[in-house]
């Protein structure tokens, strides 16, 4: 549980980072976890084991063993490019091109083919059927040749997006070689829209708004609410902590110093009679084992302990009293250097 | 006469953890402690009201990962003995600690609460998706469905046969253990990407939830906010949203009722505390200590200074906590239904398992909550999604916002630095898979096992824990681990099935561990 633990406390942590927007540029997310040493698995083994027992194959020479692989492969032989929406500013895209797409724009391209940028065109293609130059705008992001994902910085809520992976040439053309789909950032407050039929005035819907997100009933009316519902929202507040079995929703106060230490005491009291003798501790009958053994663990609180054992006879002839005698005095000091 | 109401939601939901190739599994514990401190004892709750002619309406998910682990056999079978270990456990702790009466009678408040956990285990017969089922029967539960492996649907929009399979695949498993199609779903994470409701429609499902900026940052506006559920443009399945002011109080990390200092203390567990050899048996075999649930401390004060638990401050607590709740909804109720001219709806949704596990004193809140809505006022009545609707069918049509309730509000919990490499695979073999229910429609016998087999894999990479443990940065091993393994395995089975090359001993296997969804059909991944 050491693990859960753990993780419970980067929750935590994450919980009480702040996090600047504008501190997190556009940088190319890491190209995959750093695989780990991982055994590898015989899958099936022991199945295969039962069904040749089940059944006797004799003609068919029997089946090589396969390995599974331990790592999922870096591509798939495909052109592709994605693009999903992270919130209502930023993107993520994810692409591949095959290295015989590329070899067919090295024979087309020629030399210009080597002095092209590969190049994020960003095209922003809200309300309308994109034909590929009808964009409202685009912008364009260099990235190098390795990098096969990028986050975007939109710059905008509430649009709708498309990307081109391709080539910017020398002379300024752009070759596309793979588009994506089609991706909606949300808008980053309330809709402008309003419905007819389901009319509310601005004031009365702007305390609503307020409310909805648990401002209270005085919660500001006008642009004031719209930031504070965006800072509160953004900054995490809200977030539910995501894996109920993660983490706890109770207040930790991070120390300012790790170091710590605990001392206890526990004293064992053991012993031994005849298998069959009754054995009392502090007047309460005890259980002994099997070869009339028997061992008592006490958490040894401060101050003096008396603990008469009394083992009788089974046949209530005899009778033996022992009695040790335990104190416990704990002292203790802090040193805090400067 | 009731002037608003109340919606209490309950997420129950764990990843699927079940690890029959080892005797321990730490990952297996989650199921456990979850069971022994959660849905037990909401369990109880629910039978003491009915028992005392208490009425309450109650909503909850049973993720299909959780209510198929709650039913399987295996699992059913190490609760037992990871029950009756504790109830071992705890009868040491009482010989332990008899010098310290403080401790003792907590020692046997746990005894008795692991004893009564076994009992109500044993009384649904080890099954305790059916002690669900008995109150959704009993009219005062109402259990919804979830994505099948709580797969984050906004980021499977580009490949939404995904969506449709983890949204069908629930309903069906839904209806195998409940007897009836489900009304409801819990998007996992509270992820609505627009347009999806279709996919919700398909199923027959009539509702779901969002986070408060889903229905608030919705086209167009929201007449009512929050306060009343709206239908989706196209598609005309509701959508309730989350009210934060109700949530805030019970989950807020500062202003939450959970850390009142007179609440147990997570964090002080005798698995941690107690000397290394006498504990040893009731950890992991592996020598790791872990959480046995056995805690004898309450929250105290923000220092490491904790003091004794008193079971008997801390119910008086949540009496009180269950109070203020009640005060302040019969005021939002109050104000609202004057504001609005209409009963406001209030929809409070949790995590199930911050009731018991993570707030111990959870459950007794919602019980004395429940009792006090029931006893003590008139302003609010509880409610669910389905009994709504059918007394307000006439509410207004929007689109509701993209959104989610994770960390920001939308979709960077499961979409950063760490864990975004995941989505070229997932989606590759999304892909794959509709390319398999295309190429095969009548597959049977040896091909369609490893048909539903590879949805199955599928599926279970989708998960979107692994993604958030990853995103968490810290021993991410494991969920790296099961979001390869089962792509390896979809992979293997896509290349097997596309060459006619199927390996009977190899699936066999991997359907053993693996056996989540017995009734899977490939088909619906279309």
């Amino acid at each position: 549980m050491a693990i859960i633990r753990k993780i419970k406390d980067k929750i935590r942590e994450l919980a009480k980072k702040e996090i600047n927007l504008k501190a997190k540029l556009p940088k190319p997310a890491k190209k995959s976890a750093p695989p780990e040493e991982e055994k590898r698995e015989i899958m099936g083994e022991r199945e295969t084991m039962v069904e040749k027992a089940k059944f006797f194959q004799p003609e068919i020479a029997p089946r090589p063993r396969r390995e599974m692989p331990t790592e999922l492969p870096s591509q798939y032989d495909r052109d592709r490019i994605v693009l999903q929406v992270r919130d209502p500013w930023w993107l993520h895209t994810y692409w591949e091109v095959r290295g015989q797409t590329f070899d067919r724009f090295k024979s087309e391209l020629g030399e210009s083919f080597y002095r092209a940028k590969r190049t994020l065109r960003v095209y922003d293609v809200s309300q309308i059927n994109f034909n590929g130059s009808n964009a409202h705008r685009y912008f364009d992001i260099f990235v190098s040749e390795h990098t096969n994902n990028w986050y975007i910085d939109a710059g905008g809520s509430g649009k709708s997006w498309i990307v081109d992976y391709g080539l910017l040439l020398p002379d300024g053309r752009f070759i596309t070689i793979v588009r994506s789909n089609v991706a909606h950032t949300p808008i980053e407050g309330p809709s402008w829209i309003t419905d007819e039929e389901w009319m509310i005035p601005e004031d009365m819907f702007a305390r609503l708004y307020g409310m909805g997100f648990g401002l209270g009933q005085s919660s500001p009316v006008g642009k004031a609410w719209q930031e504070r519902v965006k800072r509160a929202l953004f900054s995490g507040v809200f977030a539910s902590p995501g894996m109920a079995s993660m983490a706890s929703p109770v207040k930790k106060v991070p120390k300012e110093r790790k170091f710590w230490m605990v001392v206890n005491c526990e004293l064992i009291v053991y012993g031994a009679t005849e298998p069959d003798a009754t054995v009392t501790v502090q007047d309460k009958e005890i259980k002994l084992r099997p070869d009339g053994t028997f061992s008592l663990r006490f958490a040894l609180p401060d101050g003096k302990q008396v603990i008469p054992v009394k083992g009788v006879s089974s046949d209530k002839i005899e009778e033996r009293v022992i009695t040790p005698i335990v104190s416990r005095e704990t002292k203790s000091s802090i040193l805090v250097k400067a | 006469m009731h002037k608003g109401y109340l919606c209490l939601v309950l997420h129950g939901h764990l990843p699927f953890v079940r690890h029959p190739e080892h005797e321990d599994f730490l990952e297996e514990d989650w199921l456990y402690e979850g069971i022994t401190e959660t849905y037990i004892p909401l369990i109880q709750v629910f039978e003491k009201l009915c028992e005392d002619g208490v009425d309450f309406r109650l909503t909850m998910t049973l993720s299909p990962t959780l209510s198929s682990m709650l039913a399987d056999p295996l699992l059913e079978e190490r609760y037992l003995n990871h029950i009756n270990k504790l109830i071992e456990l705890s009868h040491k702790e009482i010989e332990r600690t008899s010098w310290q009466p403080q401790f003792q009678h907590l020692a046997i408040h746990y005894l008795n609460q692991f004893c009564k956990a076994r009992d109500t285990f044993e009384k649904y017969g080890r099954n305790l998706a059916l002690a669900f089922k008995k109150f959704q029967d009993l009219g005062k539960l109402e259990i919804i469905t979830c994505g099948a492996t709580h797969g984050y649907f906004p980021l499977m929009d580009v490949c939404r046969e995904s969506v449709r399979a983890q949204v069908k695949v629930a309903a069906s498993h839904y209806e195998s253990l409940f007897g009836r199609r489900p009304r409801g779903i819990w998007l996992p994470e509270c992820g609505y990407q627009p347009g999806q409701d279709e996919i919700l429609k398909e199923a027959g499902i009539k509702f779901f939830f969002t986070d408060s900026h889903g229905v608030l940052h919705g086209t167009p506006r929201p007449k009512y906010g929050v306060f009343a559920p709206v239908y989706c443009k196209g598609t005309g399945v509701a959508c309730f949203a989350r009210d934060l002011e109700s949530s805030k109080q019970v989950w807020s990390s500062i202003e939450g009722y959970p850390g009142d200092y007179n609440y147990r203390e997570f964090y002080r567990d005798i698995g941690f505390d107690l000397e290394y050899d006498y504990i040893r048996p009731y950890i992991h075999p592996d020598g790791v200590r872990i959480n046995t649930g056995i805690k004898y401390f309450r929250i105290t004060g923000t220092t490491d200074h904790k003091e004794p638990y008193v079971p008997q401050w801390a119910t008086e607590r949540a009496a009180e906590h269950a109070g203020n709740f009640m005060f302040n909804r019969q005021k939002q109720v109050e104000y609202l239904n004057d504001f609005m001219q209409k009963k406001p709806l209030l929809v409070s949704p949790y995590d199930a398992e911050l009731f018991g596990h993570w707030w111990y004193e959870g459950p007794q809140w919602l019980n004395f909550l429940i009792r006090k809505i029931a006893c003590d006022q008139d302003e609010i009545r509880l409610i669910t999604p389905s009994e709504y609707l059918a007394e307000n069918p006439r509410n207004q049509v929007i689109t509701p916002s993209l959104s989610s309730w994770g960390w920001k509000g939308y979709s960077e919990m499961w979409l950063q630095g760490s864990n975004d490499w995941i989505y070229r695979h997932l989606h590759e073999a999304s892909a794959k898979m509709t390319e398999l229910a295309r190429s095969y429609p009548h597959a049977d016998g040896l091909k369609a096992r490893a048909l539903n087999q590879a949805l199955r894999e599928l599926l279970l990479a989708q998960s979107s824990d692994w993604a958030f443990i990853m995103g968490t940065g810290t021993h991410v091993n494991y969920a790296v681990r099961r979001t390869k393994d089962h792509l390896l395995r979809f992979n293997r089975l896509y290349e097997d099935i596309k060459s006619d090359s199927i390996d009977n001993g190899w699936l066999s296997d991997i359907e053993y561990r693996d056996n989540i969804f017995p009734g899977i059909d490939y088909r619906v991944h279309q």
